[in-house]
């Protein structure tokens, strides 16, 4: 008796839970629901009321204009350039430093690995003048270096691939020194391998991050060849009042979004495991 | 195969020394277990074999051969570790071929090798799986194999048996004294368990400590143990000790117990120090038996099936443990009188000296 009396608490308890993880899921969509329902129309009907969205006409227009605009399938490639950039670039770093601050003793470490992490806690926008003026100085503004370098510095990925190595036994380096491996084969053979997991979690984050990045590209790249996606969609909208062309402002962040959407639609599996994983971690 | 000398070796973390100028020879083709409890530097002495901690003194030569100031790699010794260490990216066959690929080994001999390893320790049907698809037990066997294969000078096991549980331990340690029978390998051995260094090895090292208490051949640590540490260690359960007082009996030791019996030793006494002595007598030197000369008070019975061990507590408060058959009639409470196999007493001085009859 008690142990049904367990399994129909536990019912009504499921249904609650799926009652609220519902009602999230439909509060989280709406806005992107409202945006892709907005790109769609007319923008001279959305200037007299947004309400005119719940019933047609309805155009493709929106997204035709966004094809007009020149150079944005050069943004999407300097997107795509930069972001991959980043991503391999912070995956290289991470590895080789999070490899030598577990596995390498040397003087200092600790120290260092404390100013590392003390990156963290440093805002972009308070660095970005000095920054600014530095690569001025190199003059490299409007080069693709110029906008991946400075995201190549991921506290976060260090700290992420420190702990991940530390927590692989010492036990597995040591088979490996004995079955005669090199320091190096050691990393790239036996150990690497190993945190993929840690790799997949930081190269989502890293490709998402450096995607929707805005400001450093807005500040380095003044040559609209060299704008990124986001600062070119942004480039395009003289009005931010958003009196006119709503539709198309919304038809073009749907635009700007999707080569991420496809990301997460490939890489669905790793993205939930990684959020899930940084929850409980 | 390849004898392993230690001369001299010491070492040190910090200001702490944990090995102290530890002299050993290890003997082609020999079986030899380091046994002791957690922190006795065993497993450090074994690591500083195999290249993974370094010497700060002394020389280790394997074959003769100078290898102290060789990489890990480069000794020509295999190790299998206690908690196995696979590589869990790879497959089993590709666990057991790293190390040779690393040393260049061609592609028809490294599978003929692993073949060979496969079938002796009867993980063919693995090769193809990962470490995370086997049981303790298989993966036991794959950290085996992958020393095997490597057809090396020495085996250097870190406690290998500790992850398993008790009835496979039993099987695996079988299996190891079979394999060591087939290969004839020189084989050094660390473990806790008195159990497994006994069944195993031809000679024993114990250690305490950081240092050598004792090393000799099972029946050697048994039966004539160095010193009190190595008696109370090896032989479960631990040897009884009673402090005595001495009297002479034509050369040998009596010991005279606190309740007043006595207890004739085939210990010469002028081989005893002064001072105060306690006789050490291992369980099965003391049975109960009604003509027995020492009165007892059963407190504790322990029934194992083919023995039965009395906890007993003497006249003078002190107690012991005696040995009955295994269908005993021994109840706690019982009143019984123990009879003692003088004969195998050892003596213990109060630096935990032993002193045994002659052989």
């Amino acid at each position: 008796m008690a142990a049904s009396e367990h399994i129909v608490g536990r019912g009504i308890g499921n249904k609650l839970i799926l009652f609220t993880v519902v009602l999230v899921a439909v509060i989280w969509m709406l806005p992107i629901a409202w945006t892709l329902l907005l790109s769609f129309k007319p923008n001279s009907e959305l200037m007299i009321s947004t309400a005119s969205a719940f019933h047609p006409p309805y155009t493709l227009k929106n997204y035709a204009d966004i094809f007009q605009t020149s150079g944005v399938f050069r943004w999407l490639w300097n997107s795509a350039v930069v972001s991959v950039g980043v991503t391999v670039g912070i995956l290289v770093l991470s590895s080789l430093a999070g490899y030598g601050f577990a596995r390498a003793e040397f003087k200092g470490r600790d120290i260092i690995f404390v100013l590392v992490l003390l990156g963290l806690a440093v805002p972009e926008q308070a660095v970005i003048i000095a920054r600014h003026q530095m690569f001025s100085d190199l003059k490299m503004h409007n080069t693709y270096p110029a906008i991946i370098l400075p995201g190549l510095s991921s506290a976060f990925g260090v700290f992420l691939m420190t702990q991940y190595f530390k927590a692989i036994p010492k036990d597995i380096d040591e088979a490996a020194m004995l079955d005669n491996a090199s320091r190096f084969k050691i990393f790239w053979k036996v150990l690497l391998p190993l945190t993929i997991p840690a790799q997949a979690t930081l190269g989502i984050f890293s490709f998402l991050g450096a995607w929707n990045d805005y400001l450093w590209p807005l500040i380095s790249a003044t040559k609209p060849e060299m704008f990124t996606i986001t600062v070119g969609m942004a480039s395009t909208q003289t009005n931010f009042a958003q009196s006119e062309g709503l539709g198309f402002l919304m038809a073009q962040a749907i635009f700007a979004g999707l080569p991420v959407f496809v990301v997460y639609l490939f890489f669905q599996k790793y993205i939930v495991r990684a959020v899930a994983g940084a929850a409980i971690s | 195969m390849s004898s392993i000398e230690l001369d001299s070796v010491s070492k040190r973390f910090g200001s702490v020394e944990v090995i102290s100028e530890l002299s050993l020879t290890v003997h082609s083709g020999e079986f030899v277990a380091f046994l002791g409890p957690s922190g006795c530097g065993k497993s450090t002495l074994l690591r500083m074999i195999a290249g993974l901690e370094t010497v700060d003194g002394g020389e280790i030569r394997i074959g003769g051969e100078r290898v102290d100031n060789l990489p890990p790699g480069a000794r020509g010794v295999a190790m299998v570790f206690q908690h196995y260490a696979l590589y869990p990216h790879m497959t089993v066959f590709d666990n057991l071929a790293f190390g040779l690929k690393n040393i260049g080994t061609p592609t028809e001999e490294i599978g003929r090798r692993i073949e060979e390893a496969a079938r002796i320790l009867e993980i063919s049907h693995l090769l193809k799986r990962k470490p995370g698809q086997l049981s303790g037990g298989q993966r036991q066997r794959v950290a085996i194999g992958r020393a095997l294969v490597k057809d090396p000078k020495a085996y250097l096991f870190d406690e290998p048996l500790s992850n398993l549980d008790a009835a496979l331990r039993v099987r695996t340690r079988v299996e190891l004294a079979r394999l060591h029978q087939q290969t004839r390998a020189t084989t050094i051995f660390v473990t806790h368990d008195q159990v497994e260094a006994m069944t195993l090895a031809s000679r024993i090292v114990v250690m305490n400590a950081r240092k050598v208490e004792q090393v000799g051949t099972p029946m050697e640590i048994y039966g004539r143990p160095a010193t009190e540490f190595v008696a109370r260690f090896v032989g479960s359960p631990a040897m009884n000790f009673l402090t005595i007082n001495l009297k002479d009996r034509g050369g040998f030791a009596s010991a005279v117990l606190g309740d007043g019996s006595v207890i004739e030793t085939d210990v010469p006494i002028n081989i005893l120090p002064s001072g105060e002595l306690r006789v050490g007598l291992r369980a099965e030197a003391i049975r109960v038996r009604e003509d027995g000369a020492i009165p007892g008070k059963v407190e504790v019975v322990e029934r194992l099936g083919d023995r039965t061990h009395a906890h007993i507590r003497l006249a003078d408060g002190s107690t012991l443990v005696a040995e009955d058959k295994g269908i005993s009639q021994v109840q706690p409470g019982d009143s019984v009188r123990l009879a003692v196999e003088g004969a195998t007493a050892h003596l213990f001085d109060a630096d935990g000296l032993a002193y045994h009859a002659r052989q």
